[in-house]
């Protein structure tokens, strides 16, 4: 039997014993571990726990809980409401508003952490209501907080950008520059999108009434203080990343620590506080760097296989496509897969299959990393499978059914592909910057 | 079921609570040194080269020890496709069945730590790095935390399987 044959019985299992609805680790790493054995025998015992040894020199893993941790804290400090409060009255008064609002609500999340969930947890808790409360219609709201809070991993801090910067082996600072300005333009292209669409169906989101908008203009302006401590957040973090003056990991620590420092200035701590931050960040790191074990075990079995060389002769070789045809097919084989598979096992997984062939094909792997952050964002989102389509079900009230969700997004994916599709065109949207900061 | 299952249930669910409880904690401590590690660069100029690994290994206790307790929680997603459509019972069967296959993961894992365990013991295997500590404390410390694992796979084997026949474990 031929590798490429063995490569694609090894998807093909894996997404059935997925199928059966058993833990993704389990089920990934199980198939690994079949593999490894059937293939090398006793030699392949060791595979598993070899490959999650690996994990040892991945030191900006350390990242992932400290940014989990610094997004539970932030969703109970009570900032975001602040935010919330001052979004909602300076955008309240146009039609599609508060959803326009929304977006900027969660841009500010975004530059403050690596994840998603941050934003989706606050997006759902405090600006769903509020929207459903004043007639907006359930599905764009739904789909707005879907859309806005999937920039987490796109603005910098990204944990997603992390994660590529060590299986590409590229510097996470430019990495994380690079996403400044295609994440400003998604939401930029949200906004004209909700904008349109409201002006033209202004039943989907109606203007703020009269009444809620009588606030002078030096009450709106002291509104804009809630600005200032998530600014102080983003600038330890990020700003001082960025300056030289922290290392990458330590600034996650700082970051961890300002937020909690946050909230006990807004009057937060309390027991129950870090007794559930501390235990779903537990439970949320330990689902994350399980898949990632199991993902690397399924890894290893391929590389073994020499699954690079075979995917490389079969764009080059046996279906003679050009850098881009194979750049295009790339990112759709992504979409696809992401449908269907966990996304962190998607990208520990597939990644390393793909990364050489980009550097390869001569392409900017920096460049490459915002385009499968973006592909990464869109499969989130898309049903049957992704980690935004499961914290929404969790989170959303009842009135939002499933059928909902899943309409939701539709428009959102739409203009999210118009986004990817612009960054593919023009490089320099994602490279301008990180070349401008470390040119100098 | 058996009242051995009982008790090993019971007592597994218990242990495993309790040590991840401990481990969960570990998230300040990897504040801590890392906070220590920029406060001493930035103020005072010194760096110690023990501070990355430190923290690396303070990770993988983390979450090789609290693995079992993230079980527990019930954290770990699913692909809910067609499980998510299933009644309660059916979900048990075919839980009961998935969870071999998790087990026989983790059977492997755990063999690969133990052997890889034995030679960082024996040959006094050291990290490449400055620092160059040994090697077998962080090793030991990942496979047991493999084996509360795979305790804790079968505990909810157990639990799946009398839920599959209608009567669960309390």
């Amino acid at each position: 039997m031929n590798y490429e044959l063995i490569a694609l019985l090894m998807f093909s299992l894996m997404m059935l014993m997925l199928l059966t609805g058993q833990r993704v680790f389990g089920a990934i790493g199980f198939v690994a571990t079949l593999c490894a054995l059937l293939l090398w025998g006793e030699g392949g015992m060791e595979i598993p726990f070899s490959a999650s040894f690996k994990l040892l020199n991945w030191y900006p893993l350390l990242t992932l809980p400290l940014f989990i941790f610094m997004g539970y804290m932030l969703s109970e400090s009570g900032l975001a409401s602040d935010l919330y409060r001052m979004f909602h009255v300076w955008a309240g008064p146009v039609k599609g508003g508060l959803a326009i609002g929304t977006i900027g609500l969660m841009v500010a999340i975004s530059a403050m952490n690596g994840l998603s969930v941050a934003g989706m947890a606050i997006g759902a808790s405090i600006a769903l209501p509020e929207m459903l409360r004043r007639g907006y219609d359930k599905v764009m709201v739904t789909g707005v907080i879907q859309a806005g809070s999937s920039l987490g991993i796109l603005v910098p801090p990204s944990v997603v950008l992390v994660l590529y910067g060590m299986i590409a082996r590229q510097p996470v600072g430019q990495l994380w520059l690079a996403g400044v300005f295609p994440g400003l333009m998604l939401a930029g292209l949200f906004i004209t999108y909700i904008a349109i669409r409201c002006a033209l169906q202004p039943k989907l989101g109606p203007p703020l009434p009269k009444e809620e908008r009588q606030i002078s203009l030096e009450e709106k302006i002291k509104l804009l203080q809630a600005g200032i401590l998530p600014f102080l957040i983003f600038f330890s973090m990020t700003g001082l990343f960025l300056l030289g003056i922290t290392s990458l990991v330590e600034s996650s620590a700082v970051g961890a620590v300002t937020a909690t420092i946050a909230a006990g200035l807004k009057g937060r701590w309390s027991k129950k506080l870090f007794e559930d931050t501390t235990r779903k960040t537990l439970a949320i790191s330990c689902m994350f760097m399980w898949i990632i074990l199991a993902a690397l075990c399924f890894g290893a079995v391929f590389d073994g296989l020499g699954a690079v060389h075979a995917i490389e002769s079969l764009f080059l070789q046996q279906w003679e496509l050009s850098p881009w045809e194979i750049l295009i097919m790339m990112q759709l084989s992504y979409l696809l897969l992401g449908m269907f598979l966990d996304d962190t096992a998607m990208l520990i997984i597939v990644a390393p299959l793909y990364v050489p062939l980009v550097i390869s094909l001569g392409f900017d792997p920096i460049w490459y990393g915002v385009l499968y952050t973006i592909t990464c964002q869109i499969a989130y989102m898309t049903p049957p499978f992704g980690y935004n389509l499961f914290l929404m079900r969790a989170m959303a009230p009842k009135e939002i059914t499933l059928t909902d969700i899943y309409r939701s997004i539709f428009p959102f994916v739409l203009v999210m592909i118009l986004g990817l599709a612009l960054v593919m065109i023009f490089p320099e949207i994602a490279l301008w910057l990180p070349q401008w900061h470390y040119g100098q | 079921m058996p009242k051995a299952v009982t008790v090993y249930v019971k007592w597994i669910d218990a242990f495993n609570r309790r040590v991840g409880r401990i481990a969960m904690l570990l998230i300040y401590a990897m504040m801590a040194v890392l906070l220590f590690s920029s406060i001493t660069r930035t103020f005072f100029d010194t760096s110690f080269i023990w501070i990355v690994e430190m923290a690396q290994f303070i990770l993988a206790a983390y979450y090789m020890l609290g693995g079992a307790y993230s079980v527990q929680l019930d954290s770990h997603v699913r692909m809910d496709l067609l499980y998510g459509r299933w009644s309660h019972k059916r979900q048990a069967t075919m839980d009961a069945i998935t969870c071999c296959f998790l087990i026989f993961y983790l059977v492997f894992l755990l063999a690969g730590g133990v052997s890889s365990t034995e030679y960082a013991l024996e040959y006094g295997q050291k990290n490449y790095s400055t620092w160059a500590p040994p090697l077998a404390p962080i090793k030991i410390i990942m496979t047991f935390g493999i084996f509360l694992m795979l305790l804790q796979a079968i505990s909810v084997f157990f639990k799946d399987f009398a839920l599959a026949r209608g009567k669960a474990i309390q």
